[in-house]
C-alpha cells in the first residue's frame, strides 16, 4: 500500500507500522520501549507523529498504515508532548543519562537540556549478585523491554514488572535476584535496556572507572 | 499483555479455572499476606512463571495491604471527601493507632485504604471484615468495636415503563429465541444505538458487529462489573439488586455474536457483587435461562463470576481481560481490540453492566421504543446516582436531556446551603459550578462542556469545599491507580499531583504541559481523562487552585 511520509510518497508492506514507514522513507522518530526485536508496545509515548484526519498525534509503533495515510513527523503539537515525555522520564531519575545510552541519545535528538520537572525519583538499589549483570533499579523507566526480551526472544520468563504507577520497576523471580529465578544468564535484558539499568558488569566497572575519571 | 503468557495459562487450564490472582487473593483472605509460598502455588496453579506471578502480586492493593486479625477499610472515594474532607480518615488512622496501609505490632488490627465502597449515598464509609458501616457514627461505632451493616440505597425510576429498574425476567431472551436470528437480534441493538454506559460511550452494537465478524470457534462475552469510579453505585444496584436483568443481557449479546460463554467481572469493593450474582446465575440455571440448549434453541449460554483485587484502571477494557486471566491489570495498546482477540485470545464482547442491562429491553420491544424513551436526547434511559450530600440520594432512572438542575434540585432534593459545583460521570468526569446547572443531562451536551455522562454518577460539592483539596484529592487518586504502563501517566500524574501536595504556587506553565501530555499521549482513558476535572477547577475556580 502506498502512504505518505513528510511530503514524499513510498510504498510499504499490508500491516506495516508507521514507525516502519517512517523509517522507511528515511526517517527516524525518538523511541524509547521500542525494540524491532519485539513486539510494538506502546508505553513511552515518544514516537508521535500526526496523521492526516486523527484528531490528536498517534503512536506511530501502534498504530498501522491505511492506504493514502499522510503521516507528518514534524507536528508541532506531537514535538511538544514528546518533549514534555522525555523531561518527565528524565525527572523520575536521580542522575543523568550515561552518554552511550539509547535514552541519552533520545535526549539529544531532542534538545532537551535537564528538563522542567522535579519530584520524587527512583530509590537508588543496586544488585550486583549475579556474575555477569548487574541491575540498577533506580535507572529503571519501566519500558519494559527487558522483561518482553526475556519473554518474546529468549522465553526464559525470568523477569516481571513489579508494583504500579510510578512505583513501577523491574524484578527477576520471586524479586531474588537474577541468579534464584529462571535466567539463562543471556544478557538480552541487559542489551536491550535503554537506560542502562540493567547492565553487564563488565560494562559497568568501565563506567564507574570513567566516572572516577571525570570527577 | 504477552500472548506467550496467556498462551502458557490457556494450555495450562481451560477459561474456567483458577487463575493465580485468585489463589493469591485466597491467600491473603487466609493468613493476611501474600508469602513466597503462596507465589509458588500460585505459579503452579495457573502455569504462569514465577516472575509473573510475582509480578501480579505487587499490582493489585487488596494484595499488597497487610491484614490483621481485625482488617478495616476506610473509603477514601469523592463522596467520602465531599463528606468532611477526608477528615474520617484521620479520625479512625489515630483512633486505631495504625497508619494507612499498615498493621499493628501484635497483629490485631490493620487499616487499608480503599477506593470507593459504593455506600456514596451514606458517606463516609468504611469497611469491617466484610460488613460496610457508613454515615455519622461509623467512624466512632468502628473504634469502639461495634460496627453495624450500612442500609443499602434506594431506588426509583422516573420512567412509567422502566428498562433498568424492573426485575429481569428474561422475556427479551425468550423474544429472541422464539422470533430472532442472531443477526436481527444485532441489528434491533444497532438500530437502538445503545451507547456504552462506562464511559467510553461506544456504541454497542457496533462492539457486537466486530465480534460477529472476528474469526474463531470460541468467543467470550465479558460484562465489566469494575464500577471504579469513586461517587458512583449504579452497577452496584445492578448486579446486587437485579442481577437477572444483567445475566439475561449477557445471553442475549452470546446469542447475538455466537459466544457460548460469559464472564462477569465484579469488585471487591463490593463484597456482595460477586455472591448476588452467583446466586442468580445458580437460579437461572434451574430456571432453564442458562445453560446447554436453552429453551430447546440450540443456544448454550453459561455464566462464570470472578471478583478483581483493587485497581482503578482494570475497568480499561484490555486491563480488565488481563485481570481475568489473572495477570497484571495494566492496559494493552490496541488494535488488536478484544473484539478481535480478547480473552484468551478469543474474540470478545466487553460491555459495561448497565449497557448489557438496556439489551433486555430492546430484545423485548424492539429499537424503536427504546429511541422513544428520550425524545430529542440520546437513545434509552440512564442511571443516575447522588452522594450524601443531597438531600435525596439514591439511584434514579431518568430520561436523557433533563437539566441537571432539574436532576439535582429536584430529584435529588439539592444540597443544604448550596451546590458548589457537581463532578458528573467518575474521576474522569468534568466538574461544573453551580451556575452551569442548565446544561443538559446528555452524551453531546455534556461533552460541550468538557463533562461526561460517564458512569453517570453525581458527586455535589457543598459551599464549603476546598477545590485546591479536591483537586489534590483527585490527582492523588489519579497517580495512585495509573497502571503504570504508558510514560505520561506514570510520571505524569505523580508530578501532577506532587505539584498541589504542598501549599507552594503550581507553576501554571508545568502544569499545562503536563496536562497537555497526558491528553494526547496517554495509552488509555486513565491518563486521558485525568486532566478533564483538573481543567475545569482552572476554568471555573482559578482564584482557589494557588496558582503561580
Amino acid at each position: 500500500m502506498r502512504v505518505d511520509v513528510d511530503g514524499v510518497e513510498l510504498e510499504v508492506a499490508p500491516g506495516a507500522s508507521v514507525l516502519e514507514a517512517v523509517e522507511r522513507a528515511g526517517g527516524r522518530l525518538p523511541t524509547l520501549c521500542f525494540d524491532d526485536r519485539l513486539e510494538p508496545f506502546g508505553a513511552c509515548r515518544t514516537c508521535l507523529v500526526a496523521v492526516e484526519g486523527a484528531p490528536a498525534p498517534v503512536p506511530a509503533c501502534t498504530t498501522r498504515c491505511r492506504e493514502g495515510m499522510r503521516i507528518d513527523t514534524r507536528d508541532e503539537t506531537a514535538t511538544r508532548v514528546v518533549t514534555t515525555v522525555v523531561e518527565l522520564v528524565l525527572s523520575e531519575l536521580d542522575r543523568p543519562p550515561a552518554p552511550d545510552t539509547e535514552l541519552a541519545r533520545v535526549v539529544a535528538s531532542l534538545g532537551v537540556a535537564a528538563g522542567r520537572f522535579t519530584g520524587a525519583t527512583h530509590e537508588v538499589d543496586v544488585d550486583e549478585r549475579h556474575p555477569y549483570l548487574a541491575f540498577r533499579h533506580e535507572l529503571c523507566i519501566s519500558c519494559g523491554r527487558c522483561v518482553r526480551a526475556c519473554d518474546e526472544v529468549q522465553g526464559a520468563f525470568a523477569l516481571t514488572v513489579t508494583g504500579r504507577g510510578f512505583h513501577s520497576n523491574v524484578t527477576a523471580g520471586l524479586d531474588s535476584g537474577f541468579l534464584d529465578s529462571s535466567c539463562v544468564s543471556c544478557g538480552a535484558c541487559a542489551d536491550t535496556c535503554p537506560t542502562g539499568a540493567i547492565i553487564e558488569r563488565r560494562l559497568l566497572t568501565l563506567e564507574r572507572e570513567r566516572d572516577d575519571d571525570t570527577d | 499483555m504477552s500472548s506467550n503468557l496467556v498462551e502458557l495459562i490457556r494450555r495450562h487450564h481451560g477459561p474456567v479455572a483458577r487463575t493465580a490472582l485468585q489463589v493469591l487473593k485466597e491467600a491473603v483472605e487466609d493468613h493476611g499476606e501474600v508469602t513466597d509460598e503462596d507465589r509458588l502455588r500460585a505459579a503452579e496453579v495457573s502455569g504462569l512463571p514465577e516472575a509473573s506471578v510475582h509480578g501480579v502480586s505487587t499490582f493489585y492493593d487488596d494484595l499488597l495491604q497487610p491484614r490483621g486479625r481485625r482488617h478495616l477499610r476506610v473509603c477514601t472515594g469523592t463522596a467520602c471527601f465531599a463528606a468532611d474532607g477526608d477528615l474520617h480518615v484521620e479520625e479512625l488512622a489515630d483512633g486505631l493507632g495504625v497508619g494507612l496501609g499498615e498493621r499493628s505490632a501484635d497483629g490485631s488490627v490493620s487499616l487499608a485504604e480503599t477506593v470507593c465502597l459504593g455506600f456514596c449515598h451514606s458517606s463516609p464509609a468504611l469497611r469491617d471484615g466484610d460488613r460496610v458501616d457508613a454515615g455519622a457514627g461509623a467512624v466512632e461505632r468502628a473504634l469502639r468495636g461495634n460496627t453495624s451493616e450500612a442500609p443499602e440505597p434506594g431506588w426509583r425510576s422516573t420512567l412509567a415503563e422502566p428498562v433498568l429498574t424492573e426485575p429481569g425476567r428474561w422475556l427479551g431472551l425468550a423474544r429472541a429465541l422464539a422470533e430472532m436470528t442472531p443477526a436481527q437480534l444485532l441489528d434491533e441493538v444497532l438500530a437502538a444505538d445503545v451507547r456504552g454506559r462506562g464511559g467510553a460511550a461506544f456504541p454497542a452494537g457496533e462492539k457486537w458487529r466486530f465480534a460477529c465478524s472476528a474469526a474463531g470457534e470460541q468467543k467470550f462475552v465479558v460484562a465489566n462489573g469494575d464500577e471504579g469510579d469513586p461517587g458512583s453505585y449504579i452497577d452496584k444496584y445492578l448486579m446486587e439488586r437485579n442481577p437477572q436483568l444483567v445475566l439475561e443481557g449477557m445471553a442475549l449479546a452470546g446469542y447475538a455474536v455466537g459466544a457460548d460463554h460469559g464472564f462477569v467481572l465484579t469488585r471487591s469493593e463490593y463484597p456482595r457483587s460477586k455472591p448476588a450474582l452467583e446466586r442468580a446465575v445458580e437460579s437461572a440455571r434451574r430456571e432453564g435461562h442458562l445453560g446447554d440448549d436453552i429453551s430447546g434453541s440450540g443456544f448454550s449460554f453459561d455464566v462464570t463470576v470472578l471478583e478483581g483485587a483493587g485497581s482503578y484502571v482494570v475497568g480499561e477494557e484490555t486491563a480488565l481481560l488481563a485481570c481475568l486471566e489473572g495477570l497484571r491489570g495494566t492496559v494493552s495498546a490496541r488494535p488488536p481490540f478484544p473484539a478481535e482477540r480478547g480473552l484468551y485470545g478469543a474474540p470478545t464482547v466487553v460491555n459495561n453492566i448497565e449497557t448489557l442491562a438496556n439489551v433486555p429491553f430492546i430484545a423485548l420491544r424492539g429499537a424503536d421504543a427504546y429511541r422513544e424513551i428520550s425524545p430529542g436526547a440520546s437513545t434509552g434511559s440512564k442511571l443516575v446516582c447522588f452522594n450524601e450530600r443531597f438531600a435525596a440520594p439514591g439511584v434514579y432512572e431518568v430520561r436523557f436531556g433533563e437539566t441537571l438542575r432539574e436532576l439535582c434540585e429536584v430529584l435529588a432534593g439539592g444540597i443544604r446551603g448550596g451546590i458548589k459545583a457537581v463532578q458528573i460521570g467518575g474521576p474522569l468526569g468534568g466538574i461544573l459550578p453551580s451556575w452551569k446547572l442548565d446544561t443538559r443531562f446528555d452524551f453531546d451536551a455534556l461533552a460541550a462542556e468538557g463533562c461526561m455522562v460517564g458512569h453517570g454518577s453525581i458527586v455535589g460539592f457543598d459551599e464549603r469545599t476546598d477545590m485546591r483539596a479536591l483537586t489534590r484529592h483527585l490527582l492523588r487518586f489519579g497517580a495512585h491507580e495509573s497502571c503504570g504502563k504508558c510514560f505520561p501517566c506514570r510520571i505524569g500524574l505523580r508530578r501532577a499531583h506532587e505539584m498541589f501536595e504542598s501549599d507552594a504556587p503550581v507553576d501554571r506553565d508545568h502544569l499545562e504541559a503536563v496536562l497537555e501530555a497526558l491528553e494526547v499521549a496517554s495509552l488509555c482513558a486513565h491518563g486521558g481523562g485525568m486532566p478533564a476535572p483538573i481543567r475545569s477547577l482552572l476554568e471555573h475556580f482559578p482564584e482557589e487552585l494557588g496558582l503561580g
